[in-house]
């Protein structure tokens, strides 16, 4: 063992070759862990009814395909998760820069939206639905709550970053409050914005299947617990694997946003 | 006279901008925020003004944790969840620290297996809890197996940034003066490895917690997700409110721990 083989990739970085390696190595990796899998349901070795196989998840995943379930499920969850992130993004985003530019209401909602942050949500979701009734506007609330958090905290760090002697520069120029906030503390605060976007989205993700799962008759967090209850096990991975694409999805798409946007401002 | 009027305002601005730079500041100005929340929710729950079996009011909260705790029940179910905890979490923190030091020593294997830890990373994990009671059970096994899941992910990534991220100088110094294999692991990699490995732990407290709630309310026998399920039947908002409040401490209580363990295990970044 020499420091070269502890981190590889610090030594001048990956060469076009290294990367299709890589990928080729990654799809390997996924290739064996479905083959071993397959064979430990196939050879006895695992109860092939209780954990499924890969072989059976396709066939499931064919005929949810082909009954319009799936459709129907991703529908449901898909509005669910815009109408409660778009929520998120208008009051994290709003929230963010009045703390960031007031330090009154900073101190003052700062312990309010630790507690958010640091609480375990999913508890609350029983009252939540006292609150607010079973079904769509809670599964909303559940991921406007789960996703609000990091998108204030980093719309604030990202007003904070902003130059102060910029500030000052518009507003002795006669520039407006209003002038302020979208001309220079916006750009400015755009790239730590999008890491709390990120962030969120993964949240937002979990808050829609946290709330289709406990208050709920539709949806991919529904699903998922209705073919379990019913030990469909091999319909169970179906909505799980669609939630696992969708999660990696959201997150390339951030980081490729978040690359383009570095590479504009630099 | 105007301008009189507006000298005052300007003063009245600067007053409040001093104010709010001292140091004490922060504390005082969130303190009150949350004593005006505290006693707004005081004042509409115990007035009725809205019903309060549903929105429960803070001196009932108070009254409610301690009859909790004097017949027992939280201190029963309390022991049931830590159990399940600890059983998922410490072999989550070894096993974890095993697969991101052979990720980091490895470029194959980190290669072969980390897509499918980042696949894990990034997908809601409360979505297997279904399955996962499909196969281990209603019991505590399950709910172990949920938090260990929940956390071995941030482990195995927090460790291989970790030690990719320890000073090369170190190490080549260690074997300048001769240490075995054994010493360089020890001396240099794993406490340059330290800070990026606790931030991965504490990190996974908090999903850890939040799994092991969601998987109990999903079902269980006993535990305190358990009970919030039972109370939540019932609409009785103090209860919850008092479970909330202990699951919340319990993260909070073992985030703090977990920055002393760092602070005595690397006091030299203590001062940095």
């Amino acid at each position: 063992m020499s420091a070269a083989d502890l981190h590889p990739p610090a030594r001048g970085g990956f060469r076009l070759s290294d990367r299709g390696e890589q990928f080729l190595l990654g799809l390997l990796g996924t290739v064996l862990f479905l083959v071993a899998w397959e064979v430990a349901a196939r050879s006895g070795l695992l109860n092939p009814v209780v954990v499924s196989n890969p072989s059976r998840i396709v066939a499931a995943f064919l005929g949810q395909w082909q009954s319009g379930d799936m459709l129907g499920d991703v529908r449901v969850s898909l509005i669910e998760f815009g109408v409660g992130f778009g929520l998120s993004l208008l009051v994290g985003i709003a929230l963010g820069i009045a703390m960031g530019l007031s330090r009154l209401t900073e101190y003052a909602v700062d312990p309010f939206v630790w507690f958010l942050y640091a609480s375990p949500l999913i508890a609350f979701y029983p009252l939540i639905i006292v609150w607010l009734g079973f079904g769509f506007t809670t599964v909303v609330a559940v991921t406007f709550l789960l996703s609000v958090v990091s998108i204030v905290v980093n719309t604030m760090a990202g007003v904070h970053s902003v130059d102060a002697q910029l500030v000052r520069a518009v507003r002795a120029f006669g520039g407006r409050r209003i002038d302020v906030i979208f001309k220079v503390v916006l750009p400015a605060a755009v790239p730590l914005i999008l890491a709390g976007v990120r962030i969120g989205l993964g949240r937002a993700l979990h808050g829609v299947v946290l709330g289709e799962m406990f208050s709920s008759n539709a949806g991919l967090g529904y699903r998922i617990s209705f073919y379990a209850a019913h030990l469909r096990t091999a319909d169970v991975f179906v909505p799980l694997v669609i939630l696992v694409v969708v999660g990696i999805l959201l997150n390339q798409v951030c980081r490729m946003a978040e690359a383009r946007l570095q590479a504009w401002r630099s | 006279m105007v301008a009189e009027t507006s000298s005052a305002g300007a003063e009245r601005g600067v007053s409040l901008q001093t104010l709010l730079a001292h140091p004490q500041a922060r504390l005082l100005v969130g303190l009150a925020a949350v004593l005006l929340f505290l006693i707004a929710w005081q004042i509409v729950g115990a007035g009725e003004i809205v019903r309060s079996d549903l929105i429960s009011y803070p001196t009932e909260i108070i009254r409610t944790f301690f009859s909790m705790a004097a017949s027992g029940e939280l201190t029963t179910n309390a022991a049931v969840s830590l159990q399940e905890f600890v059983q998922g979490f410490v072999p989550a923190v070894l096993v974890g620290v095993a697969i991101g030091t052979g990720f980091a020593l490895s470029r194959r294997l980190r290669a072969m297996f980390e897509p499918l830890v980042i696949a894990l990373n990034t997908s809601p994990i409360i979505a297997f809890v279904p399955i996962v009671v499909v196969w281990f059970g209603v019991g505590l096994q399950s709910k172990s197996v949920m938090v260990f899941l929940a956390s071995v992910i941030p482990v195995i990534i927090n460790t291989t940034t970790g030690i990719g991220e320890v000073n090369e100088a170190w190490i080549r110094a260690c074997r300048a003066f001769g240490a075995r294999r054994r010493q360089v692991v020890m001396k240099a990699i794993l406490p340059g490895a330290l800070p990026s490995l606790m931030a991965g732990i504490r990190l996974s407290v908090g999903r850890a917690v939040v799994a092991l709630i969601a998987a109990e309310m999903y079902v269980s026998v006993r535990g305190i997700g358990r009970l919030i399920q039972v109370y939540s039947t019932s609409d009785r908002a103090a209860e919850i409110f008092v479970l909330v409040a202990i699951v919340s401490s319990f993260g909070f209580l073992l985030v703090t721990l977990l920055r002393r363990v760092e602070d005595w295990l690397a006091p030299w970044k203590r001062d940095s």
